[in-house]
């Protein structure tokens, strides 16, 4: 601060005034008495006393009116000036002037807030003094005291309030009510790249705030977006434990392609550990329980989701956002006292009971078997052959066995004996789902600690998860950590740091993969245990459990088989450790430019152990060789080729199997941004908004299989060479390894133009370079661009007239988005295999080619238009969000058939072209807002149609009758089709169909690709998805709702027929019904139970299998589902405080507690649920009891 | 002022983005997995391992051929039906012509992704086995697509017939054109590359015991004597069947199909043996997906006790027996040759891929083209060795008392050969006599459909209602088959109908 003087006058000159000043005296008089400006009064005094003045002119303000009246001293002229708080000092003949210093006040006050029509104090307001250092913070009780300057201006602000500024004037205590500022959440876009003033925002998007969409009891975050936002549908194919759902934005956009959105947590893009396709989600294998990438993630610590959804606002993501973008936004520290919270919820969940599923009873089930066995299907012979068997197999093994000490048979064989045998079964009627499921008990805590100063802001968080399991084979644990840092480190600089880790331990049903199987019209896998389908699957009137209480074994794979017994001994044990390092620097180089950088590191670790314990089935399949016949029909056991004619032979003589399977991610992604902005005559806004990324994923996925592994005789493997020598033989591996690695670089420039806010243009340009697309630059590197402007109609005047509609912005977008399609064809793809075939000796490693190159190789775009406008009406109370999209894509990668000359008959090629359209509806409102309570509510919907307009490639039958469904052109993306049923045959009442010859016929080849003749059923995914969320508040008591639905698509129901069943099946009641004689053709569509000799003469031919795929076996998909219903209760304030804490709140959860609407030829089975076996479980209803507390 | 600042900085920044730009192009470099980078000599060796068309033939050319005749089973398969009725085979799952198009083009394709490798390498020498081996395969896949799908060479015609496309360089596109240009110019592309590519080959190349899944020298020399009867060069015929074997000596190597040891197999085990890689027959074996070891005796149309009257039992100019053994009735007669090895989807997978073993060249056929080139060339004594040495391996006196060859008895003369075939013409006769053997020899291996065309044989189908006989004449455009349909994307022209 300078001190300037008032004149610049010389000691000589001043003299001279004062002789000036004395003859002016008398004029002096006439003045007294008169309102005069500062500046004369001291104008004139410096006249009359012959003085200089001396004061700060910013502290000063010379324009200050002054009333003067009649004095002669100085001392009683300048004395007036205390009217105006301005003191004096005299030194010499200079007058220093000066405000006048007023002691300190000390202010004191409450801050409180209104919840609920009360006043609620608040706890770590910041009161700062304007301008200042100085501040305080409010206490527990909301109270705050500080010592202010007099007139000075404080200022109460809290994140997520709005914040209020207060002179200080002649009370000592202020009272402040502060209120939520409703807007702050909406009025910021969270790209992930950077925040954007939703005003100037162009593109499509959805925000949820975390704690509203949170489902207490809902483990995985992926699945709290059902029925929440417009547009994102969530299919719930399995519900176990790291499996994700099914999740797409706006439909499918690659018929290729994974199809999944892109995640990001704080501006970095979660990588998957294992790549899974939608498609690969519901097939049940291991791998699905590491699908979703968002499984280690602690639901509390989620401030906020941002969906993007169009070409505008996924733009920053570039080349990797065509299935759209869902940013989390993790809590961060607040400034004010440390903030505890905790959650604790407690769950269980309900056994699944046959009252919903359509199985036939023991009784029931005991006559079909007896039918069965009069048609020749349990014969005694047969018995000992058969690899699978329960009740009558039994039966007839005891038959059998012949004791040779007593001389008695195991059962005598006698109509009376047998009878009783059979009787005892049919009596059993065992609840499988009694067995194998339980009411378990799920805990989760979750413990937040928030702290921060203006200068630095720590959030701490830690949550422990405990499911017990739904099935006697399943349970988890997860830990989660996360600390999060941000510093102020000056005005410019600011620094943030993040670690979040997560630790997953989980046991599963132990299984191998799937495979399909073509040629039968199935899929296989050996050895399922998992208890869901084996509950479904298997006769009630098996019985786990003898009279003495003992487990009872029947047969599977020519080996004892008893469920528990299996569950126990055949289990998989999943370990994940997943670590985030993240730090990002933000630096302002002048007021208007800012530079950031981000860089984050992650390391997850999978491992997978399959344990297959000595004693377990699947072991001892592999040693059953009782008699020649089992042994020529084990295949489990080993055929030496280099002897032809030798008997097969056992090669696991001891021990079981310890099968491992490790993947390992290790990514790295660093970004550089630089922004500027400027605003022009306060009319003209240009932001420029700029950045550089790296993105850097290793991914290492290995397995081992270890034979003869010994369990329980101390861990020693006992390794018969023979079983290695099979597996050569056989051209497989016992153990791999494999490393894919994605290398990515990106940049990319937006520009936005906004006319006092009011009309906004906003365009993108960026490139993406990735290492898939080979070693031609001109491929590498792909621009991708688009424009969107938005007018706020609000901002008008012509809009002030009116007061229905408050906000008004119309929206709209086009450009071109793109996304790395499935292909790695782009140079020349060499795989290393032995050769196929029989002997040692001539067998070598060979290596073919897999793909030749395809020079032409590029992304997968799509064209996107996007025009919609979000409107607010009567004060924010109604708000709709209406959005409509049209997408053309091109250059999508599909199989292509060639002329095959240049050596690849089916290659990998971008010509494929399909064409997707969609409306999106949010409409918000509060229905209701009194005093004590109100009624909120929410409704989204979204109606999306795809079309593949350009596919070359000719599936299968198979390929599109299966559950998932196939691309076909003029058909949607996946679209389900069915072979054509034509009534069950007159003699045998074995169903025919339309075959791929179009002739009416009970051979249809399922792998035929002449698909015309098949009936088109509807596509796979729905065309229709929204959800319905109501909140009902009374005083402290808050009840919800959320419902969610689905429409439009068209389900395969699971197969239940076959051209033969055995003593283990159980069968749906539908087979009441079935054609049982001639004539009955007429009456039902359900198929016969075929004879043993009527099958042998249908020649190999499987229509029972094809019946599974006709146009019969489909439902519809649409549903209603009760999704969520919580009531929760918040604790009045007298004993919240009695306990210590701020808030204390109750709640009461069902999760999924009802389906209201599905087809009813489903007969319940789970209209989301694809029942694949391995691990996959449906989504189980729910009950949790939520414990929320603030201290 | 403020203004060149900000230049200067929009500068730093832009050389900033340029720098990390050119390291940009490094780091893109990597492969996005661990694929093979062919840029060594073992890997372009284990390419070549994957350069023979892994695909059977033998399903179509039997039913095509007079080893066929209609069993009248009640059911019947496309693959096996279609062609016996002189019908283009639908479908291209294996055993049908598209099937084989397609291998045969993926087995050239990694030859010139060999030969690529090889002639952009710094240094040649190591490659040089390599080389030729890429140049045989890629001759031999030519010369079998040549022979399927074009007309048979014929010296006045094959400048004008169309060929198919001799393919030299990798393909890069997604949709390239080709040419199918003329047999005469794939005649003389297979030629200039088998000539090229056979003295470089080095049978010590190969891994032991799986030799002879490759051109050996003896192959490759094999294979030069059918190619150039084709042509019709006998000399060179000759000359390369006797660089085949040490001093011309094929009789070593022939399977010792009468001998007491050989039929006193087991069934299984002679399955398993007749296609094994140690026996020195086999010159050129290929696994192939195939259902020919399970299906031959099932399918309709094949081979019946008619057939086995008229061509083995029947008198033959040796005047002894066959010593092969058949088995099975009239609905499943065979003799044992193939074996399945099925490849199953995962270790306990009851579903995969039947492979069989084919034998491609054998040291019979080699046998049998240089004597047929020799009584071409006027070398009847030449011709009668071969033919005596053929029987000494296959002819006994009878199977229950003496079940061995009886050179006394057995020796095939000119004037028996005159006789039996009631001509006066020794020529004639004794190429009547090889063709008779070949296709007593070859039953089951699709071998005589290669001697209908070659000596444009008239082959009559005869339905077992007996209506609708089916003949097909020397000309008739029907034993040309007929190019895949995808072929046309290329610009390829389909052969006429």
């Amino acid at each position: 601060m300078h001190v300037h003087r008032y004149t610049g006058i010389t000691g000589r000159k001043i003299k001279l005034l004062l002789i000036l000043l004395l003859a002016g005296f008398a004029s002096l008089a006439e003045t007294v008495g008169k309102v005069e400006s500062l500046d004369e009064y001291l104008h004139r005094l410096e006249q009359q006393h012959h003085v200089s003045f001396v004061y700060d002119a910013s502290e000063i303000n010379r324009a200050l009116k002054i009333e003067t009246t009649e004095a002669t001293s100085l001392e009683a002229c300048l004395n007036l000036l205390r009217a105006i708080d301005i003191t004096y000092k005299i030194v010499g003949d200079q007058v220093i002037l000066q405000k006048a210093k007023r002691p300190p006040v000390i202010i004191t006050g409450e801050v409180t807030e209104m919840v609920e029509g009360k006043s609620s104090p608040m706890v770590g307001v910041s009161i700062v003094e304007k301008g200042t250092n100085n501040g305080t913070m409010t206490d527990s009780k909301g109270a705050y005291r500080v010592l202010v300057k007099d007139h000075g201006t404080l200022v109460f602000s809290m994140v997520g309030y709005k914040t209020q500024e207060i002179i200080v004037g002649d009370e000592t205590t202020l009272n402040v009510v502060l209120a939520e500022d409703v807007s702050v959440f909406n009025e910021v876009v969270v790209t992930g790249y950077q925040d954007v003033d939703k005003k100037l925002f162009t593109g499509s998007t959805i925000n949820l705030k975390g704690s509203d969409v949170k489902q207490d009891g809902i483990t995985d975050v992926s699945r709290m977006l059902a029925g929440r936002a417009a547009g994102v549908s969530v299919q719930n194919v399995s519900g176990t434990f790291g499996t994700a759902p099914k999740i797409r934005i706006r439909g499918a956009t690659s018929i290729t392609g994974d199809n999944k959105p892109l995640w990001v947590v704080d501006g970095v893009v979660l990588e998957d550990v294992v790549n899974i396709s939608n498609e690969q989600l519901s097939t049940g294998d291991t791998k699905t329980l590491i699908g979703s990438s968002v499984a280690g993630l602690n639901a509390d610590d989620i401030e906020s989701f941002q969906i993007l959804k169009d070409a505008s606002a996924t733009a920053q993501y570039g080349a990797r956002a065509m299935n759209g973008v869902i940013v989390i936004t993790t809590k961060k520290g607040r400034v004010g006292k440390p903030l505890i919270s905790y959650t604790a919820n407690f769950s269980t969940y309900r056994k699944p009971s046959y009252n919903t599923f359509n199985i036939m009873n023991s009784a029931d089930q005991m006559s079909l078997y007896d039918e069965l066995d009069r048609k020749g299907w349990e014969t005694f012979g047969n018995s000992k052959r058969s690899p699978n068997g329960g009740v009558y197999v039994k039966m007839y093994d005891l038959i059998d066995q012949y004791d040779k000490t007593n001389g008695s048979f195991g059962l005598r064989n006698t109509p009376e004996a047998r009878a009783a045998f059979l009787q005892g079964y049919a009596r059993r009627n065992t609840d499988w789902f009694d067995e194998l499921f339980r009411n378990s008990f799920m805990q989760e805590h979750s413990l937040g600690i928030s702290s921060g100063t203006e200068k630095s802001q720590l959030y701490f968080s830690g949550s422990y998860l405990q499911d017990d399991g739904w099935t006697i084979a399943d349970r988890v644990k997860r830990f989660t950590g996360n600390a999060r840092a941000n510093f102020n480190i000056t005005d410019k600089l600011a620094i943030g740091l993040i670690t979040q880790g997560a630790i997953r331990v989980q046991r599963a049903p132990g299984t191998v993969s799937r495979r399909s199987n073509p040629v039968e019209g199935k899929y296989d896998r050996d050895f399922d245990i998992n208890p869901f389908s084996y509950a479904i699957n298997t006769s009630r009137a098996l019985t786990p459990r003898d009279d003495q209480g003992n487990l009872e074994f029947f047969k599977r794979n020519f080996a004892p088989f008893n469920i528990i017994h299996e569950l126990e001994n055949n289990t998989l044990d999943l370990t994940m450790i997943d670590l985030k390092l993240q730090g990002d620097v933000s630096y302002k180089i002048r007021p208007n430019l800012k530079y950031a950088f981000l860089g984050a590191v992650r390391y997850a670790k999978t491992n997978q152990e399959h344990k297959v314990y000595e004693h377990s089935n699947m072991a001892e399949a592999f040693r059953a060789d009782g008699d020649a016949i089992i042994r020529q029909n084990n295949k489990f056991l080993y055929r030496n080729p280099d002897d032809p004619e030798a008997e097969p032979v056992v090669v696991l003589p001891y021990g079981g199997f310890y099968n491992t399977t490790d993947d390992y991610l290790v990514s790295y992604n660093l970004r550089n941004t630089l922004e500027w902005n400027k605003t022009f005559n306060d009319t003209h806004i240009v932001r420029v908004f700029g950045s550089q990324e790296l993105r850097y994923a290793d991914r290492q996925n290995k397995f081992f299989y270890g034979y003869g592994y010994q369990f329980d005789k101390g861990g020693v493997p006992y390794v018969d060479p023979n079983i290695i020598k099979q597996v050569v033989e056989g051209n497989f591996d016992f153990y791999g390894m494999g490393m894919t690695y994605d290398r990515f670089l990106a940049g990319m420039v937006n520009a936005t133009y906004s006319y006092r806010t009011k009309y906004n243009l906003n365009g993108t340009l960026r490139y993406d370079g990735s290492n898939r697309l080979g070693k031609s630059r001109d491929a590498r590197w792909l621009p991708t661009w688009n424009v969107s402007g938005s007018w706020n109609v609000d901002a008008e005047n012509f809009m002030a007239s009116q007061s229905i509609i408050t906000r008004l912005t119309v929206r709209a977008t086009y450009g071109l988005t793109a996304s790395m399609g499935n292909a790695t064809n782009s140079s020349l793809v060499l795989s290393t295999n032995k050769a196929t075939r029989p002997y040692l000796p001539e067998i070598e490693s060979v290596i073919n080619i897999q793909d030749l190159e395809n020079r032409e190789l590029t992304w997968e775009k799509q064209y996107e238009t996007n025009i919609g406008f979000d409107a607010a009406f009567f004060r924010e109370r109604v708000t709709l969000t209406v959005d409509w999209y049209d997408r053309d894509g091109f250059d999508l990668i599909s199989p292509l058939r060639t002329s095959a000359i240049g050596g690849q008959f089916v290659k990998s090629a971008n010509y494929a072209d399909m064409t997707s359209r969609g409306i999106e509806v949010t409409l918000g409102g509060t229905l209701y807002q009194g005093d004590h309570g109100g009624w909120k509510t929410q409704l989204t919907f979204a109606h999306n149609r795809n079309r593949v307009t350009n596919l070359k490639s000719t599936p299968t039958i198979w390929e599109l009758v299966s559950s998932d469904g196939g691309p076909k052109e003029g058909y949607p993306y996946r679209g389900l089709f069915s072979v054509d049923f034509q009534g069950l045959n007159a003699e045998n009442g074995s169903p025919y169909f339309i075959n791929e010859k179009g002739e009416t016929s009970n051979n249809v080849y399922l792998q035929s690709d002449i698909t015309k003749y098949l009936k088109y059923e509807g596509p796979v995914d729905p065309t229709i998805t929204g959800g319905l969320y109501n909140s009902f508040r009374y005083r402290n008591i808050t009840l919800s709702a959320l419902i969610t639905f689905s429409a439009g698509n068209k389900i395969r129901l699971t197969p239940a027929f076959s051209s033969s069943y055995t003593d283990l099946d159980a069968t749906p009641k539908e087979f009441l019904n079935r054609w049982m004689t001639s004539g009955d053709e007429k009456f039902t569509t359900v198929p016969s139970i075929l004879d043993v000799r009527t099958l042998g003469s249908l020649d190999g031919v499987n229509p029972y299998a094809v019946y599974n795929y006709s146009d019969v076996r489909i439902a519809d998909g649409g549903f209603v589902r009760l999704k969520q219903v919580s009531l929760s209760y918040l604790l009045p304030e007298s004993w919240t405080s009695r306990l210590g804490a701020t808030n204390l709140s109750v709640s009461l959860i069902a999760n999924n507690p009802m389906l209201l609407y599905a087809d009813k030829k489903l007969k319940g089975q789970d209209p989301e649920f694809f029942n694949s076996g391995g691990v996959a479980t449906p989504i189980p209803q729910q009950y949790t009891l939520s414990l929320k507390a603030g201290f | 002022m403020e203004r060149t600042k900000m230049k200067i900085r929009i500068r730093i920044c832009l050389t900033l983005v340029l720098l990390t730009a050119t390291r940009c192009s490094d780091y893109l470099e990597h492969l996005p997995d661990q694929r093979a980078e062919l840029n060594s000599p073992e890997k372009v060796a284990e390419l070549l391992a994957s350069a023979y068309p892994r695909a059977n033939y033998i399903t179509f050319l039997e039913a095509l051929s007079d080893n066929a005749e209609d069993k009248a089973l009640t059911t019947s398969e496309l693959i096996n039906s279609e062609p016996w009725q002189f019908n283009d085979v639908p479908g291209r799952n294996e055993d049908t012509p598209d099937f084989y198009w397609q291998a045969a083009y993926a087995a050239i394709a990694a030859s010139n992704q060999a030969l690529e490798t090889i002639n952009n390498a710094s240094d040649q020498t190591p490659y040089r086995a390599s080389k030729g081996e890429a140049l045989v395969t890629r001759a031999y896949a030519h010369f079998m697509l040549v022979t399927f799908f074009s007309r048979v060479y014929n010296p006045g015609t094959a400048a004008t017939d169309p060929g198919i496309p001799y393919v030299t360089e990798p393909e890069k596109v997604v949709t390239q054109k080709y040419e199918r240009k003329t047999v005469a110019y794939v005649y003389e592309q297979i030629e200039k590359d088998l000539e090229e590519g056979i003295p470089l080959l080095d049978n010590e190349s190969y891994k032991e015991g799986a030799g002879r899944y490759h051109f050996t020298t003896t192959a490759a020399h094999g294979f030069a004597t059918r190619f150039y009867l084709f042509k019709m060069d006998y000399a060179k015929v000759v000359a390369h069947a006797n660089l085949a074997f040490p001093s011309g000596n094929i009789l070593p190597s022939l399977r010792p199909i009468n001998s007491e040891a050989y039929r006193a197999l087991e069934p299984l085990v002679k399955l398993a043996e007749y296609t094994k890689a140690d026996k020195p027959a086999n010159l050129l074996l290929v696994e192939a997906p195939s259902l020919w070891a399970r299906s031959l005796r099932g399918y309709r149309y094949g081979f019946n006790f008619n057939l086995l009257n008229k061509v083995v039992w029947n008198q033959n100019v040796t005047s002894g027996l066959w010593g092969y053994m058949f088995y099975g009735n009239e609905a499943s007669l065979f003799t044992p040759k193939f074996r399945e090895h099925f490849v199953k989807m995962d270790p306990n997978a009851e579903i995969g891929t039947p492979y069989n073993m084919i034998p491609l060249l054998t040291a019979e056929e080699v046998l049998f083209n240089r004597a047929e080139a020799n009584a071409r060339l006027g070398n009847y004594d030449a011709t009668l060795k071969d033919l005596n040495d053929f029987a000494s391996t296959r002819i006994i006196v009878n199977d229950t008392d003496e079940p061995y060859y009886d050179p006394a008895r057995h020796t095939v003369t000119r004037a028996r050969v005159l006789q039996f075939y009631h001509t006066t013409d020794i020529e004639a006769a004794l190429i009547a006599t090889v063709l008779d053997f070949k296709r007593v020899e070859f039953l089951f291996e699709g071998q005589r459909w290669f001697d209908i065309i070659r000596h444009h044989l008239q082959v009559v189908h005869v339905p077992y209602s007996r209506d609708n006989i089916l003949t097909l004449g020397p000309n008739d455009p029907r034993r040309v088959l007929q190019i895949p349909q995808e072929a046309q994307s290329s610009g390829i022209e389909l052969n006429p109908r």
